[in-house]
């Protein structure tokens, strides 16, 4: 069976920089698939290559087993695989229900169905009864869910996952690790890039470590706790230790 | 029928204002199209502007292509304006697509897009100016015909004020029903988050050179108006920044991607400047122009959202209702 994503030798160089390098990876249907490295490794860059937000220097995408190296964000969007911003970017102005619905409407023309697929999905994400609030009037862990809740309506194959722990309490932290649960025994598939060790390990079904650009391990979270060269690449980043 | 409710309002209003100029001196009824005029103007330009959060500077462009195609088509091959208000429109709708991908393809945004579009539309204050068919900086006058219901020409004021009046309500009946229309609420997305639409599967440039076209395309057909309104057309009149910035002047004073916002601007704002005019013309010159300016700084500072968000944000706070654009259509509706 083709991956529902395979990346291979993908590269961005910024400047001199290499943000990514050589990379190349898989993510299977069905699967959560971790994505850690330290602060500046590469995870957001590699998201915005994935998701067509930048344009890779070299290496392809193959995503649902066609080409899609270059393709822009809504293209990609349209084909099945969205992302979360890092950084939560609602659309301030509008209600919550509205920042879902642009969503909704990449598979709904109607804006009654939009409405519809909408208001499901922010009782998923649990903000239904916020429905009504302005973008810029939610807090950051409605924030947080409406992220979500944004990429969950384009109803995606793929949902690209960016570090949507960071902030939030332990509690909060389960919650959402819940949701992606749950959205993945009904059928999604998760690319997941966080910080919080814990949260990973406990997530993911495979992991796929990222240091200066480059990937330096791979493997169920039991074997990355394990590896040395984890291990060593996280050295004296104490909130790491699994 | 529940689906045309949104509708019901605008018609009911504009229906009413129908019967207004048959109470009304004619000098009243003049001032009642300039209103018209400007607030479909600006409602036109609305759709770009407030929606989709693209200012443009430059709309005289639209309203000269429009001006000046139906004023040339007249004279030289006698078509009826009636037709030659959708030659430009559709000169209009060339024009948009042009700017729409020239600026938005290349990424320019907010300063560096209004600049682009005053640069263009000053372009073409030249060039029509040098333009000898186009009779070059005299410009070109519509012939006198009397009344001419064919040539779109009255000998007086109330056929043009129904005419301007139903194109007003045509052009805030497409802005209600963008309201509550996936493109409307692409254009919503696109001002409010570039980068997340995108990212939620909104072709961000192609929206925005779609709002660029069709706001091209109503601003031409007021362009059309205007010049069998006043019977002349100058490269300075139609093109010029006067008109570009008085365009956008009522949206914004009135409330940025508002349905009514521009109307709104135009009613209050319209009289106010013709009184100005008429009382201190003759020894203050541009009285009105200071006036404007200092009702726009004043906007900008006291309530960026213009009347229409004043009054929103006053209702709800009274009320306590939820945004309600969203639980029903309201004539308002969501997009501020
Ligand atoms: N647009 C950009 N221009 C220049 N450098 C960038 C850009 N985006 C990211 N980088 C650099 O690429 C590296 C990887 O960044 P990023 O992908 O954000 O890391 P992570 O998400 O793993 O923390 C960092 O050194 C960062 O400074
Ligand atoms: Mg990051």
């Amino acid at each position: 069976m083709t991956p529902l994503l395979e990346v291979k030798n993908l590269t961005r160089v910024f400047g001199g920089l290499t943000a990514v390098g050589d990379l190349t990876f898989h993510v299977d249907s069905g699967e959560i698939v971790g994505l850690i490295g330290p602060n500046g490794a590469g995870k957001t860059t590699c998201f915005n290559l994935l998701a067509g937000a930048l344009r890779p220097t070299s290496g392809s995408v193959f995503f649902k087993g066609k080409d899609v190296t270059g393709r822009k964000s809504h293209q990609m969007c349209k084909l099945g695989l969205t992302r979360t911003f890092q950084v939560v970017q609602p659309f301030p102005d509008i209600t919550a229900l509205e920042n879902v619905m642009i969503g909704a409407f990449v598979r709904h023309g109607s804006t009654g169905a939009a409405e519809a697929k909408a208001r499901e999905v922010l009782d998923v994400v649990g903000i239904g009864h916020k429905a009504d609030v302005l973008g810029r009037d939610l807090t950051l862990m409605e924030l947080k869910r409406l992220e979500i809740g944004k990429g969950l309506a384009t109803e995606p194959d793929l949902l690209l996952l960016d570090e949507v722990a960071a902030g939030l309490t332990p509690v909060e932290i389960d919650d959402i690790l819940a949701l992606v649960r749950r959205l993945n025994s009904e059928g999604m598939t998760f690319l997941v890039v966080e910080h919080v060790m814990k949260v990973i390990m406990n997530l993911s079904h495979r992991i796929v470590v990222l240091n200066f650009g480059s990937q330096i391990a791979e493997g169920t979270p039991a074997e990355i706790s394990k590896n040395p060269a984890v291990l060593d690449a996280y050295l004296g980043e104490e909130e790491y230790v699994a | 029928m529940r689906r045309y409710r949104e509708f019901l309002i605008p018609v009911v209003v504009f229906g009413l204002a129908g019967f207004l100029p048959l109470f009304l001196k004619t000098y009243y009824v003049h001032i009642g199209i300039l209103i018209l005029i400007w607030a479909y103007l600006a409602t036109s330009w609305n759709i770009l502007g407030g929606y989709a959060g693209q200012h443009s500077l430059g709309h005289g462009l639209y309203m000269g292509i429009g001006a000046y195609a139906s004023t040339y088509l007249a004279l030289n091959f006698g078509l009826t304006p009636w037709v030659g208000m959708f030659v430009g429109m559709a000169f209009a709708a060339a024009a948009g697509w042009f700017v729409g991908y020239a600026t938005f393809r290349y990424g320019l945004k907010g300063a560096y897009f209004a600049l682009v579009t005053i640069a263009l539309a000053e372009a073409a204050v030249y060039v029509v100016s040098n333009w000898k068919a186009m009779g070059g900086a005299a410009g070109l006058e519509v012939k006198y015909l009397g009344t001419n219901p064919f040539m779109m020409q009255f000998d007086g004021k109330l056929p043009y004020f129904y005419i301007i009046l139903v194109m007003t309500l045509l052009a805030v009946l497409t802005a209600q029903w963008l309201n509550r229309r996936r493109f409307g609420y692409r254009l919503i997305a696109v001002r409010e988050n570039e980068e997340a639409a995108e990212a939620m599967g909104v072709n961000t440039l192609g929206t925005k050179i779609n709002a660029n076209v069709l706001s091209a395309v109503m601003t031409a057909a007021g362009g059309t108006f205007f010049a069998q309104y006043f019977t002349y057309v100058g490269p300075r009149v139609v093109f010029g920044e006067m008109v570009s910035v008085q365009i956008l002047l009522f949206a914004i004073i009135g409330g940025l991607g508002t349905v009514w916002g521009p109307l709104v601007g135009a009613v209050i704002l319209v009289p106010v400047a013709e009184i100005a005019r008429a009382e201190l013309g003759t020894q203050f010159q541009g009285a009105h122009l200071l006036l404007y300016g200092g009702v726009l700084v004043f906007t900008m500072l006291f309530m960026p959202k213009g009347i229409v968000g004043l009054v929103k944000s006053v209702r709800s706070r009274i009320w306590k209702t939820p945004d309600d654009s969203v639980s029903a259509p309201a004539p308002e509706g969501g997009a501020s």
